[in-house]
């Protein structure tokens, strides 16, 4: 395919399993993002069309399509596809109110059986990340040598999921940084207790789909995500999709790799 | 981008909330509650149905100038309070940054409504309340409790089980509970509700959403 033919039917997939929000709400902030962006890289500005789609399964069957080029990704969600989508990590996102990395924490029920690896037995993880069990099991509690039986299950209902911790269920629940931080906000948050925390790792990541972007244009393509923030309407851009703009990618070593 | 998400959502429909004639969007001050409570329930049906941003918030502003003016006339009334919530939910949508605050307002009028008349517009509190918190962005980013919602919408449908809107809330908040099964017999039962009533755009419009609904089932 020449470079000419591929500038016109590149897209860029947004795909964010778990967190709210349907393609509609989503689609006319991903169209900007990408429109500015590839503007940004030099590439002419309709070369770049952006799609949403809130599902793990919808995601993976658009970033089967050959124009998929670039996808913009949970880590959770690169940790989970990087080796069988040949996922090439271009850039860090910068999240608002979030930052380049977050921490993952572990909460089980105060006073409850749970106090390390070994009393999980039966036990079920829900997370908005229990889609992707790799980054589950060897990201974000890679400390921890879970037993063989316990499950690991999606879940959009993360309240839901926090009160069947608090009644003692046998379940606990894996947080983002942003759900960590509000769990004091909860009526029931004295029936919470920690059982452990991630390393920092990242929040998102852009990457490259099945090398399907030429290197040089991945490369300038780079380059324009890096400075994005400072370029004219950038910073306005970025905050439509919550963002404060990106970073090279930073990831830690047992990030899966293609 | 999660939370850009979240507030993008926060825009949602609140039909379901019968529709009386247009009035005048200014309040004269000769009013009444029930035609105050009449124009911001006319506002709300032209904002479900309005594309453009502009007007929407045109409404929204009239909306909350009615709603208010009725709180001055009769501020413990039922109406008022439900309509105050309403109005609430239309500069929600209109004004998506201060819609996490106008929803947690708009929820707080709303179980007050509930409490003053728990039956009025066909239970329509516990039937606004259910959608809200249904639809609403979750914890943390947003006041949305999809169960706290199915607990609101069995209490409109205890109250009033023949209304459509209140079956349709219903069966939305099972969906968004897990419930499959239990949201696609409650579809079928509103669409079966609103094919027994005499032609009208409610009707119509209470029919589609539920066909709608069916179609995107897993057993479809």
């Amino acid at each position: 395919m020449s470079t000419l033919t591929l500038a016109a039917l590149a897209t860029l997939v947004f795909c964010a399993p778990g967190y709210p929000g349907g393609s509609g709400d989503a689609q006319p902030f991903v169209d900007q993002f990408a429109k500015a962006a590839a503007a940004s890289a030099g590439w002419k500005s309709d070369s770049l069309a952006a799609i949403y789609d809130p599902t793990e399964q919808g995601g993976l069957a658009k970033l089967g399509d050959k124009d998929a080029v670039l996808a913009f990704v949970p880590y959770a969600f690169y940790v989970q596809h990087a080796a069988a989508l040949h996922l090439t990590p271009l850039a860090q996102a910068d999240v608002a109110g979030v930052g380049t990395q977050e921490r993952w924490t572990l909460v089980g029920k105060a006073g409850g059986p749970v106090t390390g690896p070994a009393s999980m037995t039966g036990y079920t993880i829900l997370s908005v990340a229990g889609y992707a069990p790799e980054f589950v099991k060897h990201s974000a509690l890679g400390e921890w040598a879970l037993p063989t039986d316990v499950k690991i299950e999606p879940t959009g209902q993360i309240l839901s999921a926090l009160r069947r911790v608090a009644s003692g269920e046998p379940v606990v629940a894996l947080l983002d940084q942003t759900q960590a931080a509000a769990l004091s906000t909860l009526p029931f948050a004295a029936q919470m207790k920690t059982l452990t925390q991630s390393a920092p790792m990242p929040v998102a990541l852009i990457v490259v789909v099945e090398s399907r972007l030429p290197e040089a244009r991945a490369k300038a393509f780079q380059a324009a995500l890096i400075k994005m923030n400072a370029a004219n309407g950038g910073a306005e851009t970025l905050a439509l999709v919550h963002l404060k703009g990106f970073v090279m990618p930073q990831l830690p070593g047992n990030a899966g790799k293609p | 981008m999660k939370r850009c998400i979240g507030v993008a959502v926060a825009a949602f429909s609140l039909a379901g909330c019968k529709a009386p004639p247009s009035l005048p969007a200014a309040p004269p001050p000769f009013l009444t509650v029930e035609q105050l409570a009449a124009a911001v329930a006319a506002d709300a049906r032209l904002s479900d149905a309005e594309g453009d941003s502009k007007i929407r918030a045109q409404l929204a502003a009239d909306a909350g100038r009615n709603a208010q003016a009725c709180l001055e006339h009769a501020p413990r009334a039922a109406a008022c309070l439900y309509y105050d919530g309403i109005a609430l939910g239309l500069r929600a949508r209109a004004h998506p940054l201060q819609a996490n605050e106008a929803l947690k307002a708009m929820l707080e009028l709303l179980g007050r409504a509930e409490a003053a008349d728990p039956e009025y517009d066909q239970a329509g509190p516990a039937r606004v309340l259910a959608l809200v918190l249904v639809r609403a962005p979750a914890w943390p980013l947003g006041p949305g409790d999809a169960e706290a919602g199915l607990a609101s919408a069995r209490r409109a449908v205890a109250l009033r089980p023949q209304y459509p809107p209140n079956v349709l809330a219903l069966a939305e908040a099972l969906a968004k509970t897990g419930d499959a099964h239990g949201a696609e017999e409650s579809y079928r039962r509103a669409r079966d509700l609103s094919a027994a009533l005499p032609p009208g755009s409610d009707r119509d419009d209470w029919l589609h959403e539920a066909d709608q609904a069916l179609r995107r089932m897993p057993s479809h």
